[in-house]
């Protein structure tokens, strides 16, 4: 079961998934921010145990987004990838395989710093600082994108999340992402990924993911 | 044969002789047994030649086998290991050793080894050990992530294991029995020579059990000494001028300070020892300006404090320059300061062995009294001197609870061992089924930790280049530099919140705080840190920048530490002494008891004292809702459980919600309903019948797993904080143990590092056995259901308490103080 809730820019139609991706109905494309593909294999290679079963669940996901929505091609607003190249990125190569030809935008964020001829092997257009398409302009950080005037730019980076206090003092943190009037911060798709808080204002737009649910917050 | 009639004994007793002394029969009869090549545990408080029963010892030894040559004999290899919880402790320490040596003219020499000690200085000894070496636990394990250690051991002749009460029941003691099960079964020089072990520790309940522990792997009986040493101690309480008849409790104890500078005046040196940081910032603050010519006389000693100023604070304790100083746990341990004749605790100790420890810490001159005084932080809390009094005459002393089954520490040793020399499975396996900590570890168990070091675990095998521990020819053995070098910084990791450094603008460093705590500054915000009003600027490079503030205001960081729960034998002598009070034909009262009356009275008169066999249960209707007060006295951990398992058991019977509240002494479940706790179902209520299955509904133990995990994937290398020079590529290795806590119960929730969290919950947390005690002492109890028509002096300080969680300490105070008022007038 997929769950997703329409949130409308510039009337266009931005789908947003609780597997934390978005697909733009008008573009036919599939955006992501911060995979970190890679990162359970960089830590493992560093003699560090973390179950490696993250990164193939990652994938498996995006597959299935994929075959949903059936995008025409992917906008990746950076940090595809974790760190420098390890084994575990044959897995995604050999992902890639099944789905060669299909196109894979990568706006470069500060995690991906794989040399260029890997990025050509895997057939991934990279770009740096930001794309545009129409009014829309994808960029990794928010905070270095300069120009910005008449349009609406979507990025990563911060990895989103909010926090929801319970009773008797607990609270949770839940990934989000966040839109306001100017620009949209995505949460990370990769799962194996911190928490930044932030603190939404008045007339900003939160959704809430929880638990293969993706919900508005008031406030 | 007898020590006496042996050279070295001659030799030592002539020289303890000349000085004006002689042997303690304690120390005599360590002698004896170390002769006879016996191991075990000297039960001795500090300050009274515990150091020289052991160290002495293997001096009469060495002489004894070099009866002409001992002056002269160099070189002799690592003859005594000196195993420290502290490391400010070493240096004394060597400096006692290496006088007898001086003064005996051995050739001997004394090495210290720990975090601080230099590269160049621990060269100099794998070069050529020390006879001595004083070290600290986690020294020793780095000392067996050398190439070739083995060599290191071969002449050894005793471990000493210092101050094993403190050690005992951490994970640092666990480390302990770990290198002895190691360093005794490494082949000796000599054949014949066997390692003795022996512990010194202060007075605990368990004694027989500590030395089972330590001596674990020799797989020896071995003997207990105890110095027989009759220390006076006297306990006076600190009465206010007038009892309230509600004990509030947001004022720390400051309402009292005046009734302090007597004793601080007619006494050369004071100790006050203070619970939490935060309280002995406020209280060192407060100090100066009641009395303002204490200004340079009184000084501040807290684990947060930059370690320059607290080593200036302890050597001018030293030489008698200081009027008070005002400490926490920080002075707990340690040598001794002569010039301290009187200690003042502020606020319930929390446990007899804590008190007994600080009390000790005053009064050294032989045949002199220890003075205590105890100020209690609301008048409640005077029943605890009662009881504290008691519990002392009865030698209730608390027992230290060993460590079972820590998979953390084992995955870190092996790491160990693999980075020196390598290990064979079946060898070690052996060795660590000889320490009390692991003798039940299975061999599945076993399995998964050397599937977890050399496999990482489930992988995708053709996609994986997991490298940690490799199997070359059967031995396990970490290769990558990288990896060991991140190791060997590891060992020994303290683990605490993640702290952040605070230094001046212009330079200059203050000390170190919590980052959560900085984290909820913002520029400008002025706080308190080592005495001193400090204006947060800005963090830069994990570091907060601070400049000096006049600012009258300041929040004062509540460090998170310092909330220990009361401990089982204070809680039952409190309710002995509740008994006393509460039964009228007893003419014999505590003091604090007849001090006490007109708050116990009114307790009495609205709803109830209760007996040792009785459970008091108050139901209550406020403005707030409805509450329902129960008083175990069992401390504030089992109380948050109980009070969360009683609010699930009540929620079945009707749908209700609950906040909680809880202290050292009950809890608080308040609703917006009745509460429907009556005659009829309360044993029912307070049944330890499915107390597990109850406590795994009830309570988050999710959240308090995670809190837990924290110390875990430290410890288990799974988090790696970054070392000088690699900042750049640390920086992709960066995790935290909340996230790694979520992807293990999610994609690997049989992993034993997260069923180990999920254990110590239980054990340490909800101290589950503690709870299912009280659950059954109080199926044998009257359980007294009372409905006053107003808040009660006993759960005034809960009230007081749930209070604080959400109210600045200020308005706390505002608040509490009107709260009371009104009570009081009413009455």
């Amino acid at each position: 079961m997929m769950d997703f809730i329409k949130h409308t820019i510039f009337n266009n139609s931005f789908l947003l998934s609780a597997a934390r991706c978005i697909f733009w109905e008008e573009e036919k494309a599939l955006i992501l921010s911060d995979l970190h593909f890679g990162k359970t294999g960089h830590f493992r290679k560093n003699g560090i145990a973390v179950p490696q079963t993250v990164f193939k669940e990652d994938i498996q996901r995006l597959t299935a987004q994929m075959q949903y929505f059936k995008p025409e091609y992917l906008i990746i607003v950076g940090d595809l990838f974790h760190s420098h190249a390890n084994k575990e990125m044959e897995l995604f190569l050999r992902w890639r395989n099944d789905f060669a030809h299909f196109p894979i935008k990568l706006v470069i964020g500060n995690h991906d710093i794989l040399p260029k001829d890997w990025y050509a092997k895997a057939d991934i257009t990279c770009i740096k600082g930001q794309l545009q398409t129409g009014p829309f302009i994808f960029t990794h950080d928010k905070a270095e994108c300069a120009d910005t005037e008449n349009c609406y730019v979507f990025s990563g980076h911060i990895h989103p999340s909010v926090t929801i206090f319970g009773a008797a003092k607990q609270s949770l943190k839940f990934p989000c992402f966040y839109f306001n009037k100017n620009y949209a911060v995505l949460p990370a798709f990769g799962r194996f990924t911190g928490l930044h808080s932030i603190k939404p204002a008045k007339g900003d737009s939160v959704y809430v993911l929880a638990q293969n649910k993706i919900m508005q917050m008031l406030g | 044969m007898k020590v006496q009639s042996t050279t070295g004994y001659n030799i030592i007793n002539n020289w303890l002789l000349k000085k004006g002394n002689q042997p303690f029969l304690f120390q005599a009869q360590t002698w004896q047994e170390i002769l006879r090549k016996k191991s075990g545990l000297v039960n001795a408080p500090t300050g009274f030649g515990k150091t020289y029963s052991v160290f002495l010892g293997a001096v009469i030894d060495f002489i004894n086998d070099n009866p002409t040559t001992y002056q002269t004999k160099k070189n002799n290899g690592l003859q005594l290991i000196w195993i420290t919880p502290l490391k400010a402790l070493a240096k004394d320490i060597g400096r006692a050793m290496e006088e007898v040596i001086f003064e005996l003219d051995l050739k001997w020499q004394v090495g210290v080894r720990n975090g601080d000690t230099s590269i160049s200085e621990r060269q100099k000894q794998k070069r050529k050990m020390p006879e001595v070496l004083i070290i600290t636990p986690e020294s020793l394990h780095l000392l067996l992530a050398q190439k070739d250690y083995p060599a290191v051991f071969e002449n050894l002749k005793i471990i000493a294991v210092d101050e094993w009460h403190e050690l005992l029941g951490s994970k640092r003691g666990v480390q302990v029995e770990l290198a002895i099960s190691r360093i005794v079964h490494l082949p000796k020089k000599n054949k014949k020579q066997k390692v003795s072990i022996w512990g010194i520790s202060a007075t605990i309940g368990n004694l027989l059990q500590a030395k089972e522990v330590l001596l674990s792997p020799i797989n020896e009986e071995g003997v207990i000494i105890k110095a027989k040493v009759n220390k006076q101690i006297e306990v006076h309480s600190i009465y206010p001028d007038e009892i309230e008849k509600y004990p509030w409790a947001g004022h720390l104890g400051l309402k009292l300070i005046e009734k302090v500078l007597p004793i601080i005046a007619v006494s050369r040196t004071t100790l006050i020892f203070i619970n939490t940081r935060g309280m002995s910032e406020r209280w060192y603050q407060s100090l100066l300006n009641v009395e303002p010519e204490l200004a340079g006389v009184i000084a501040l000693h807290h684990g947060s404090i930059e370690q320059a100023l607290r080593l200036w604070v302890e050597d001018a304790l030293h030489e008698g320059k200081l009027k008070a100083v005002i400490c926490t746990a920080s002075l707990d341990l340690g040598v001794d300061f002569r010039p301290v004749e009187t200690v003042i605790q502020v606020g319930s100790p929390k446990g007899v062995a804590r008190f007994l420890q600080r009390a000790g810490r005053s009064g050294h001159q032989p045949g002199s009294v220890s003075h205590i005084h105890f100020l209690p932080t609301h008048s409640l809390e005077l029943m605890e001197a009662a009881a504290l009094k008691q519990a002392m005459q009865e030698n209730m002393i608390e027992s230290k609870v060993p460590r079972l089954l820590c998979f953390d520490v084992l995955i870190q040793y092996l790491s160990t061992l693999a980075i020196s020399d390598g290990f064979l499975p079946d060898v070690i396996f052996k060795e660590v089924k000889t320490t009390y900590c692991y003798k039940e570890i299975t061999i599945e168990e076993w399995k998964e930790i050397l599937y977890f070091i050399t496999e990482g675990g489930n992988a995708l095998k053709a996609y994986d280049d997991y490298k940690k521990v490799e199997i070359i020819d059967g031995l396990y053995k970490i290769n990558n530099r990288r990896i060991a070098m991140r190791h060997r910084m590891h060992i020994g990791t303290i683990v605490s919140d993640a702290m952040m450094k605070v230094k001046f603008l212009s330079g200059g460093y203050i000390g170190v705080i919590e980052e959560w705590f900085i984290a909820r500054l913002n520029p400008g915000d002025v706080f308190t840190l080592s005495g001193r009003n400090l204006e947060y600027v800005a963090i830069k490079d994990m570091t907060a920048m601070v400049r000096k503030s006049n600012a009258k205001k300041s929040i004062i960081p509540s460090w998170q530490g310092g909330r220990m729960p009361l401990s089982a034998n204070l809680g039952m002598m409190l309710r002995q002494k509740l008994d006393e009070a509460a039964d009228d034909n007893n003419i014999n009262k505590a003091e604090e008891i007849i001090v006490l009356a007109p708050l116990l009275d009114l307790q009495k008169q609205l709803s109830h004292l209760p007996k040792l066999n009785q459970l008091l249960v108050e139901h209550i209707e406020t403005r707030d809702g409805f509450h329902l007060f129960v008083y175990p006295f069992e401390g504030r951990l089992v109380h948050e459980s109980m009070a969360a398992i009683l609010a699930w058991r009540i929620s079945k019977i009707t749908p209700i919600t609950f906040s909680f509240a809880m202290n050292d002494y009950g809890f608080e479940l308040l609703s917006d309903q009745p509460i429907p706790v009556d005659d009829t179902n309360v044993y029912e209520l307070f049944s330890p019948e499915n107390l597990f299955a109850d406590i795994q509904r009830s309570v988050n133990s999710t959240e308090m797993a995670r809190r837990k995990f924290r110390d875990i994937s430290v410890i288990g290398g799974l988090i790696f904080q970054g070392f000088p020079g690699e900042k750049v590529k640390a920086r992709h290795l960066q995790n935290s143990a909340s996230l790694l806590f979520n992807v293990f119960t999610e994609y690997d929730p049989g992993n034993l590092l997260i069923r180990q969290a999920y254990g110590e919950v239980m054990e340490q947390q909800m101290e589950e056995e503690r709870l299912r005690n009280m659950l059954e002492r109080i199926q044998a109890c009257e359980i007294i259901i009372t409905f006053p028509q107003r808040l009660t002096p006993f759960c005034f300080p809960i009230k007081a308490d749930s209070m604080r969680e959400t109210l600045s300490s200020e308005k706390l105070e505002d608040r509490l103080k009107k709260m009371q008022e009104q009570l009081e007038k009413d009455t």
